[in-house]
C-alpha cells in the first residue's frame, strides 16, 4: 500500500529532478551577465575573490564569477570552451601555452580593448610585459605576477651538519668539481648508516637523506626549478632570441656539460634518483625535505606559503630557510624569471567589460591585496613590497634571495617560442631519459636537430 | 572474518543438511585445500587493502603524512580530510592543510549524480532491452547485419567520440545540464545491447511462442513475458550501468561548468589535480575517494546477495 | 561480422513456427531508440573522425585535406609504433593473468564454497573507478612513501620503482586494473560455471578423476563459450587503456608506458594536432576489428561443448 507520505516524497523526486534537468539549460559560461574568470591555483583563489569583490564595488553593475580547476582539467576544459564556445572571459595564462593560443586566434589583442589599451610596459617589473606581446608586437595578456627561484633548506638539518646557513648566501658552483655548492650537498647527504656524503665509507646506493632534492628532469619547461639556476649561471641560452626563437641550442657544450654535472648527482648519491621522488608523478622539492629524504632543494618563489607551512610527523613547524642559487662559471648567479598573465578571449560576449577587469588585475589596487596575501609577487614593484612585507612579519621569513635577483638583473627569461606543446612532448621524454641514466647526454643533440626541424616545417 | 575462513571443519559435517551443491571430497583437509584457501584470502587481502589504506589515510593529518608513511595506523588522527570534503574548514584553512579551498556542495553533488546515474542506466537499459530483443527474437532482414555494426561500436576509441560530442551537446543547448551529461549514454551502449541479447537468445521459445499462438502481441509477449524473465541479467546490467555512470568523470567535466550540474567525481575531482606546484591533498582525495564510492559501497552492501547471484548466464551458449 | 555464426541458433530453435514471419517494421521500432543514440553518438562522430584523419585540422580553425599524410607519417613515426608496442605488451599481461586468476578464482568460488560474502569481497574492487583505483595504487606502491614499499623495506627487500622503472612500470599498471576487474570476470566465469551440471562432475568423481584433471577435461572445455565473451570484452577493454596511465605514469618513464590511447589524447589536446590523432584511432579501430575477429574465429571455430 502507498501511503500518503510516500506519494508526496515520490512527487517531490520528480519535481526536483525535473526542476534539475530543465531549469539549468540555457545559461552556461560566458552568456549572462557575470564576467567568467578561471584559474588553476586553488591557493590564490581566495586573493581573487578579494580583487573581485572591490572590482564589483568599484563598478556597480558589473559581477564576476571565478572557477578554479586543476591544472590538466583547466587546459582540456579551455580547449573544449574554446570550440564549443563555452570558454571564459578572462582567464590565467601561461607562457608556455599562450603562443599557441595566440596563433589559433583564441585572444583579444589587449590594445584593442579600451580599458586595456593604455598598460604600460614600465608599470611592471622589467621584462614582464614584454613577455607576452605576440610575434605581432600585440599585447595578448596583463602581467599579474611573477617568480624566480631560489634553495629552500631545513635548518635542522644544517644545524646538525654544522653548517651556517650565511655559507649558503655565497656558494659556487663550476661543471668541473662542483664548487662550493657540491661539497655542501655532498655534506647534507646521509646514508642508511649516518655516514655523510663527504666520509669514507659512505654508501651512495643506500641513502637516507639526499644534500639536494630533485625535481624531475626538467624536460617538459626548460629545467625551470631544476637545472636552469646552473645552466643560466653558465651563460647559456635555450634558443638564438627570446621571444621566438627559432634555432635551439642543446647541442652546446655549456648545456652538456652543465647537465652532465647535474644529473651526475644521482650516480655519486647526493640527488634523488627518478624512481626514488616517484616518476611521472614526481613529489617536489618540499615533500622531499618534509619526509627527510632531502635536506635542501631549489624551488619557486610560488611555494614559499607550502614551504612555510611544513611540518614534521608530530604537527611541528619545520625551521625552513631560503638562500639565493649559487654563482656560476660566469661569475654570477641566475635564475629563469617567469610570470602569469591574464588574457581575454574571443568568445567574450563582452569584451570591454573583460578589459575591464584584466586592467583591474593588473593594476594597483588588487596586486596590492595580491601581495598582502602572500601567495606570489604581484607584477607590480609595490605589490612586490608588499608580498615581501607579509613573508617577514607574517611568517618570519626572509624573500630576498628571490627579490635579489630581480634587482641585481641576474634573471633570464623562460624560452617563449611558438609549436611550445610539441617541443614539450619531444624534450620531456627524452630529459627523462638522460635523468634515469637511459641515454647519454649527447643524445640531446639529436633531439635539437628535431626541435630545429619543427620550426622548419612549419615556415 | 576469521570465523569464516574456517569452512574446511565445517564441512566435514553430514552434507545432508546442506542446501548448497555438495562440497567435493568433504572429508579430506588435504594440502590442495589448505593452499586453496591460503590463496583466496590472499586475493580477500589484496581486494580490501586498498579500501582500509583510503580510510587510513584519509583519518591522517595531510602535513604529517609525509613524514609518518610507515604506519600502518592513521598519523596524526583528524577528520580534516572529511572535513574539507564537506566544506566544512573554510577556504584558507583548507589551503593552510594543503588541501583545496573549495567549498563543496555536497547534498547538491550527491543528488546530481544519482539524477544522472539514474537516468543513464533508466535509458540505457531499457532501451538495449528493446533492441536486443530485436535482435534476439524478432524476424527482419538484415538483423544479423545491423547487429554486426552495432557490435563493432564496442571498438570506437572514446577520442573519436569525446569532441563530436560535446559541440553537440552545445548546440542542443545542454551544456551544464544533468541531460547534457547522461544523453550520450542512454540510449545504448554496444555492451549493454550485446549482453542482453546473449540472454533473451537463451529464453525458452516454447513458452514465447506458446503466448503467441494465446493471441499475444510480440510487444505484449516483450513486456510481460520477456522482461519479467530476464530480472536477473537486467539487474545485472543496470548494476554495471550505474557503477559505470556513478563513476564517470572526464565526460562530465567537460559538461558541467556550475554546480548545479556539478557530479560528485567531478566535485572530488578538485582534489585530485591540484596545481603542479603543490603536491596532491592525499587525505582529503582519500577522503573524497571514499566519500564518492561511499553511496556505491552502501547499496553494494545492502543489496549484495541480489547482486551477486543476479550475475548470471541463463543460456549463452 | 562475428554474428552470422551466432545467428543460427535462433533459426533453428523453435518447435512450433508459424512459417516465416516478417517482423521489419516493430524492430524498426524496438531498435529506434538505440539506432539514434548509436547513430548520433557513436557513428557520427567516427565518420566524422576518419575523414579527420585525412586533414589537417587543430580544433579551431577549419580542417584542410591533406590526403594521406597523416597516415604517412604515422607509419614513420616511432613513438607510434612504440607505442603500438606497448599496448600490446600490456594487453597481453592484463588480460593473460586477469582471465587466469578469474578463472582460479571462479572454481575455487564454485568448488571451495558458494558463499555470497566471498563474491561480494572480489567484486568491491570494482565498485570504484579507474581513477579512483589508480590514485589509491598511486599512493600503495610510491617509491619513498607508499606501504607497499615500506613494507617491502621493512622485510629487508630492496624498494621497486613500480611505476617508475621502465620494467616494472606496465606489469604495475596491468596489475592495477587486473585488481579492479578481476573480481567482475570471476563473477562472470562463475556464472558460467553454473550452467556446468553437477552430474557431469560427479560423473568425473566417480571415474576418480582429480580435481585438476576434472578442471582440464570438463571445466575449461564447456566453459569455453562464456570465456570467448569475456574474452572479447576484456581485450576490447584492454585496448583502450588510457585512466590508469594518465594517472599514475603520463606515459613514463620516457615511453615505456606511452600507450597508444594516451598518445592519441596527448596529440590530439595536448599538441592540437586533431588529424594525426584521428588517424591513428582509425589505425586503433582497426587493430581491434582485426583482433577481435580473429578471436571470434578461434574460439568459435572449436567450440564443442554441452549442446
Amino acid at each position: 500500500m502507498i501511503t500518503f507520505r510516500q506519494r508526496i516524497r515520490t512527487a517531490a523526486v520528480a519535481v526536483l529532478t525535473f526542476s534539475a534537468l530543465t531549469a539549468c539549460g540555457g545559461s552556461s559560461g560566458s552568456g549572462n551577465d557575470a564576467i567568467e574568470y578561471w584559474l588553476w591555483d586553488s591557493a590564490q583563489q581566495p586573493g581573487y575573490q578579494k580583487c573581485a569583490d572591490a572590482f564589483e564595488k568599484a563598478n556597480p553593475g558589473l559581477r564576476i564569477h571565478i572557477s578554479q580547476y586543476g591544472w590538466d582539467a583547466y587546459w582540456s576544459k579551455l580547449t573544449a570552451g574554446f570550440i564549443a564556445d563555452t570558454a571564459p572571459d578572462v582567464f590565467t595564462d601561461h607562457l608556455s601555452k599562450f603562443a599557441q593560443y595566440v596563433d589559433l586566434k583564441v585572444l583579444r589583442p589587449l590594445d584593442d580593448l579600451g580599458p586595456t589599451s593604455d598598460i604600460q610596459d614600465g608599470d611592471y617589473q622589467e621584462g614582464l610585459a614584454e613577455l607576452w606581446k605576440g610575434q605581432d608586437g600585440k599585447r595578448y595578456g596583463a602581467p599579474k605576477d611573477w617568480d624566480t627561484i631560489a634553495m629552500f633548506y631545513d635548518g635542522a638539518a644544517l644545524k646538525a651538519a654544522g653548517v651556517d646557513p650565511a655559507e649558503l648566501q655565497s656558494l659556487t658552483w663550476n661543471p668541473q668539481d662542483g664548487g662550493t655548492f657540491e661539497k655542501l650537498v655532498a655534506h647534507l647527504t646521509i646514508d642508511a648508516k649516518g655516514v655523510r656524503g663527504d666520509e669514507p665509507g659512505f654508501d651512495k646506493s643506500n641513502v637516507k637523506t639526499h644534500g639536494l632534492a630533485s625535481e624531475g628532469s626538467g624536460g617538459g619547461g626548460w629545467g625551470q626549478t631544476q637545472w636552469s639556476a646552473f645552466t643560466g649561471s653558465a651563460g647559456w641560452q635555450a634558443t638564438d632570441k627570446n621571444p621566438w626563437g627559432t634555432r635551439f641550442n642543446l647541442d652546446q657544450p655549456e648545456l652538456q656539460d652543465t647537465l652532465s654535472w647535474y644529473f651526475g648527482l644521482v650516480q655519486k648519491g647526493y640527488m634523488a634518483s627518478y624512481e626514488e621522488i616517484g616518476g611521472a608523478n614526481a613529489i617536489g622539492t618540499d615533500k622531499q625535505i618534509q619526509s627527510g629524504t632531502a635536506a635542501m632543494g631549489l624551488s619557486g618563489s610560488w611555494m614559499i606559503s607550502t614551504f612555510s607551512k611544513l611540518t614534521d610527523a608530530g604537527g611541528k613547524k619545520l625551521d625552513i630557510g631560503i638562500a639565493p642559487t649559487p654563482i656560476g662559471p660566469t661569475g654570477k648567479r641566475a635564475s629563469m624569471f617567469n610570470g602569469l598573465a591574464d588574457s581575454v578571449t574571443t568568445l567574450s560576449k563582452q569584451p570591454e567589460n573583460s578589459a575591464k577587469w584584466v586592467k583591474f588585475l593588473s593594476d594597483e589596487e588588487c596586486q596590492n591585496i595580491i601581495g598582502q596575501s602572500g601567495v606570489v609577487f604581484p607584477a607590480r614593484p609595490a605589490g612586490t613590497e608588499l608580498a615581501i612585507a607579509f613573508n617577514k612579519n607574517e611568517r618570519k621569513l626572509d624573500v630576498t634571495p628571490f627579490t635579489q635577483q630581480v634587482e641585481e638583473k641576474t634573471t633570464f627569461l623562460f624560452p617563449v617560442t611558438t609549436n611550445a606543446a610539441d617541443i614539450a612532448a619531444l624534450m620531456a621524454p627524452r630529459f627523462d631519459a638522460v635523468y634515469i641514466g637511459s641515454s647519454p647526454i649527447t643524445s640531446l643533440t639529436k633531439l635539437n636537430g628535431q626541435l630545429n626541424d619543427l620550426f622548419k616545417v612549419a615556415q | 572474518m576469521t570465523t569464516d575462513t574456517t569452512p574446511p571443519v565445517a564441512t566435514a559435517l553430514p552434507t545432508l543438511i546442506r542446501r548448497e551443491p555438495a562440497p567435493p571430497e568433504p572429508h579430506r583437509l588435504n594440502f590442495g585445500r589448505v593452499l586453496a584457501w591460503t590463496f583466496m584470502i590472499l586475493v580477500i587481502l589484496v581486494s580490501l587493502f586498498p579500501f582500509y589504506w583510503m580510510l587510513r589515510t584519509a583519518l591522517s593529518s595531510n602535513n604529517a603524512l609525509y613524514a609518518g608513511s610507515d604506519n600502518l595506523l592513521p598519523v596524526q588522527t583528524s577528520g580534516g580530510g572529511f572535513e574539507r570534503v564537506f566544506g566544512l574548514q573554510t577556504g584558507q584553512e583548507a589551503i593552510d592543510a594543503g588541501g583545496a579551498g573549495q567549498a563543496i556542495n555536497f547534498w547538491r553533488y550527491l543528488f546530481n549524480s544519482v539524477v544522472v546515474s539514474t537516468l543513464i542506466t533508466v535509458g540505457q537499459v531499457f532501451f538495449s532491452a528493446m533492441a536486443a530483443y530485436a535482435f534476439a527474437r524478432l524476424q527482419w532482414r538484415h538483423r544479423e547485419k545491423v547487429f554486426a555494426f552495432f557490435l563493432a561500436g564496442l571498438m570506437i576509441p572514446a577520442i573519436f567520440t569525446l569532441l563530436p560530442n560535446f559541440v553537440l551537446i552545445k548546440q542542443l543547448g545542454l551544456v551544464d545540464t544533468l541531460l547534457g551529461i547522461a544523453l550520450p549514454t542512454m540510449f545504448m551502449t554496444p555492451f549493454a545491447v550485446f549482453f542482453l541479447r546473449q540472454f533473451f537468445l537463451g529464453i525458452s521459445r516454447e513458452v514465447e511462442e506458446a503466448a503467441l499462438m494465446d493471441g499475444a502481441s510480440k510487444v505484449r509477449v516483450f513486456f510481460r513475458l520477456i522482461l519479467p524473465m530476464s530480472v536477473a541479467p537486467i539487474t545485472t546490467l543496470a548494476i554495471l550501468t550505474y557503477i559505470a555512470a556513478w563513476n564517470e568523470y572526464f565526460w562530465a567535466l567537460m559538461v558541467s561548468y556550475t554546480d548545479k550540474s556539478r557530479v560528485l567525481t567531478v566535485a572530488l575531482g578538485v582534489f585530485k589535480s591540484q596545481t603542479p606546484q603543490t603536491g596532491p591533498d592525499w587525505s582529503g582525495l582519500m577522503a573524497a575517494t571514499l566519500v564518492a564510492a561511499l553511496p556505491m559501497l552502501l547499496l553494494f552492501m545492502l543489496f549484495a546477495k541480489r547482486i551477486v547471484n543476479s550475475i548470471g548466464f541463463s543460456g549463452i551458449k | 561480422m562475428m554474428a552470422t555464426t551466432t545467428s543460427i541458433e535462433p533459426v533453428k530453435a523453435g518447435p512450433a513456427r508459424k512459417g516465416p514471419r516478417d517482423d521489419t517494421r516493430l524492430a524498426l521500432l524496438f531498435i529506434l531508440p538505440a539506432l539514434i543514440g548509436f547513430g548520433v553518438f557513436l557513428v557520427w562522430p567516427t565518420l566524422r573522425g576518419i575523414y579527420l584523419s585525412f586533414t589537417k585540422f587543430n580544433l579551431l580553425t577549419p580542417p584542410e585535406f591533406n590526403g594521406l599524410d597523416n597516415y604517412i607519417r604515422m607509419v614513420q613515426d616511432p613513438v607510434f609504433w612504440n607505442a603500438m608496442k606497448v599496448t600490446l605488451y600490456y594487453v597481453l599481461l592484463n588480460i593473460g593473468f586477469q582471465t587466469v586468476l578469474a578463472l582460479v578464482i571462479a572454481v575455487m568460488m564454485q568448488r571451495l564454497t558458494q558463499r555470497t560474502w566471498l563474491r561480494g569481497i572480489v567484486l568491491t574492487p570494482f565498485l570504484v573507478s579507474n581513477v579512483v583505483a589508480a590514485m589509491v595504487f598511486l599512493w600503495i606502491l610510491d617509491y619513498q612513501l607508499g606501504i607497499g614499499n615500506t613494507i617491502l623495506a621493512s622485510v629487508g627487500l630492496d624498494r621497486i620503482p613500480f611505476l617508475s622503472d621502465s620494467a616494472w612500470v606496465i606489469p604495475t599498471i596491468a596489475f592495477i586494473n587486473v585488481w579492479r576487474h578481476v573480481g567482475y570476470t570471476a563473477l562472470l566465469i562463475f556464472a558460467g560455471l553454473q550452467t556446468i551440471p553437477d552430474s557431469v562432475y560427479e560423473a568425473g568423481r566417480i571415474d576418480g578423476a582429480s580435481e585438476v584433471r576434472m578442471f582440464r577435461s570438463i571445466t575449461v572445455p564447456l566453459l569455453r563459450p562464456i570465456l570467448s565473451l569475456v574474452l572479447i570484452i576484456t581485450v576490447v577493454g584492454s585496448f583502450q587503456v588510457f585512466d590508469t596511465v594518465a594517472i599514475a605514469t603520463k606515459g613514463g618513464p620516457v615511453d615505456s608506458s606511452r600507450v597508444l590511447q594516451y598518445y592519441i589524447y596527448d596529440v590530439a589536446f595536448g599538441r592540437f594536432q586533431f588529424g594525426y590523432a584521428s588517424a591513428m584511432s582509425v589505425a586503433l579501430l582497426a587493430v581491434l576489428v582485426i583482433i577481435t575477429f580473429i578471436q571470434y574465429r578461434l574460439t568459435r571455430a572449436e567450440s564443442s561443448d554441452l549442446a
